[in-house]
């Protein structure tokens, strides 16, 4: 009984190793590699020139700076959104589920596109400023700049953040909430001291989720960035592709890599310690 | 539910779908040139797409790939929820459903363009050629995250007791699975196979990489929005959205029907 209902999963890990791991340690392999007189030998070049050069390790400041930037923004759209959703009736949380999921199943290229429809110089929101007499000459900075990527990525990984942080504020006792409330609590209170506590693990799921598919995004900033579209992606795909260098790539590829999961294993940690504090707060209360 | 619910949900739909709805508003505008105000109304950007070659073309090689990647998505995303439930029921025994989950979450937390050049590399040294299966096999590892997620959400929801009760009347491993495990699950899985297909169908990345000569709709679009934008590429974007829309009802509905 026992090894049977592990059955199942030996042949999916296998083939996740297969085509996911095992690329990834190819990978490292050809940054560190040399062939030299038809032996391999050990060459660490491309991982100096990546630690030498200013664009790269700015690159990958960028990623990091687009996924913390989205990773801090979203929860404060997707709590009131979140929260909402718990309190519809049953009946009606799967048209919930099916309109926040819908617009992530459109490709990355539809909302792109959408979004330049909105955001251009004759796109609406600019068409809708000018007709309530706002602005005189459309707003420029709308398209083609950082701005611009950040406001599609935002609403690109917002169905993400609202899922996770759904999930969570549907595992805990809305009862916990409510007596809050009865006690006097104030909604903002009740909502720092129960909810927020209460709803952490989904929260920081939500965040690395987000952090990962921001600081990972190549797609949003080529075709929305304008002159500043450049990535650590495009930088390796260019390297790869264009330059043929390789090894560059794959260490570009896994200094990158490294960088991000450096990150989210901070936020874990930082997660971890904080739900052992407030266990340690709620212990001490517990004893006055 | 109050007042004030509905307004924040209301307020998160229109943010959600005003830009596919003015997307939608311009590939029926008459003006060659996208901006407002629209003039009038069409059809024959519609009719314009009928006759391009390379749109068809994409469209067939999409759904090639697609079709087959959402069916092995939600079907190894049943093997990988059946395999993790398991876990919970016995969480002692179960000293790998953490290594197994992170496995399967590594390959959509890693950067698409990471990953497809990783494994364009490892194709190349192994002397494979790029093309549909291969392209198939790298959507099928970045989807089954979703897909395992939405099936082991439905199998918390079935009572193991069922499966029990099956077991204790003489129901072998598989008959049991069979009889009583999959028809309880049906709706969830036709629902995963669809979001397998309709991932499939958006991804653009790996596309660039690993479609080789095959080029799905997805890359072809891609490569002309990089230069301009254009009518009757709005229409092929409705025409998308629509293939999209009835394959999210669709599921909704198997899931209903459960």
């Amino acid at each position: 009984m026992k090894a049977r209902r592990e059955a199942p999963a030996p042949p999916v890990a296998l083939f996740a190793a297969l085509c996911g791991l095992a690329p990834l340690v190819a990978m490292a392999v050809v940054s560190v590699a040399r062939i030299e007189d038809y032996t391999l030998a050990l060459d660490l070049r491309a991982w100096r020139e990546v630690a030498a050069s200013p664009v790269m390790r700015g690159l990958i400041g960028q990623a990091v700076f687009y996924g913390a930037i989205l990773a801090c923004l979203t929860p404060l759209a997707a709590y009131p959104i979140a929260l909402a959703l718990a309190r519809t009736p049953m009946a009606w949380k799967w048209l919930g589920a099916v309109v926040l999921l819908t617009p992530l199943y459109t490709g990355e290229i539809v909302r792109i596109y959408a979004w330049r429809l909105m955001l251009g110089a004759q796109g609406l929101i600019n068409a809708a400023l000018g007709w309530a007499g706002l602005i005189e000459a459309p707003v420029q900075a709308l398209l083609y700049t950082r701005l611009s990527a950040l406001i599609v990525m935002f609403y690109n990984t917002l169905p993400f953040m609202v899922l996770a942080i759904w999930a969570a504020v549907e595992a805990f006792d809305r009862r916990l909430a409510e007596a809050a409330r009865d006690l006097g609590a104030s909604p903002w209170v009740v909502f720092r001291r129960v909810t927020l506590p209460l709803t952490r693990v989904g929260l920081f799921a939500g965040m690395g989720v987000v952090f990962a598919l921001g600081a990972g995004d190549a797609l949003t900033p080529a075709l929305m960035g304008g002159a500043n579209g450049a990535t650590a992606m495009s930088m390796i795909e260019s390297l790869f592709g264009a330059a043929f260098d390789w090894p560059l790539a794959s260490a570009l590829g896994l200094a990158l890599m490294l960088t991000l999961a450096g990150c989210v294993a901070a936020l874990t940690l930082l997660a971890g310690r904080a739900r052992r504090s407030a266990r340690r707060s709620a212990r001490r209360r517990g004893k006055i | 539910m109050r007042a004030r619910d509905w307004r924040v949900l209301a307020l998160a739909a229109a943010y959600l779908y005003l830009p596919i709805l003015v997307l939608s508003l311009f590939a029926f505008s008459d003006d060659a040139v996208i901006a407002f105000p629209i003039t009038g109304l069409t059809l024959r950007w519609f009719g314009a797409l009928a006759g391009n070659a390379a749109f068809l073309d994409g469209f067939a090689t999409s759904m090639t790939i697609a079709i087959p990647v959402g069916a092995i998505s939600a079907l190894g995303g049943l093997a990988a929820a059946l395999a993790l439930r398991g876990a919970t029921l016995r969480p002692r025994a179960a000293w790998w459903a953490a290594p197994f989950a992170a496995l399967l979450l590594a390959p959509f937390l890693t950067p698409r363009t990471v990953l497809a050049v990783a494994q364009s590399m490892a194709l190349s040294e192994l002397g494979l050629r790029r093309g549909m299966a291969v392209l198939g096999a790298a959507q099928v590892l970045v989807i089954l995250p979703f897909t395992t997620a939405l099936l082991t959400a439905a199998l918390l929801r079935v009572d193991p007791r069922l499966e029990e009760a099956g077991r204790d009347l003489g129901a072998g491993p598989w008959a049991c699975f069979q009889r009583v495990t999959l028809p309880l699950v049906r709706g969830p899985l036709m629902a995963a196979c669809s979001a397998g297909m309709i991932l499939s169908l958006a991804d653009v990345t790996l596309a660039t990489f690993l479609a080789g000569r095959a080029q799905p709709l997805s890359v072809v679009v891609a490569s002309e929005f990089m230069r301009e934008m254009r009518p009757d590429l709005n229409a092929m974007q409705v025409v998308v959205l629509s293939v999209t829309a009835l394959a999210v009802a669709l599921a909704a509905l198997w899931r209903r029907r459960r």
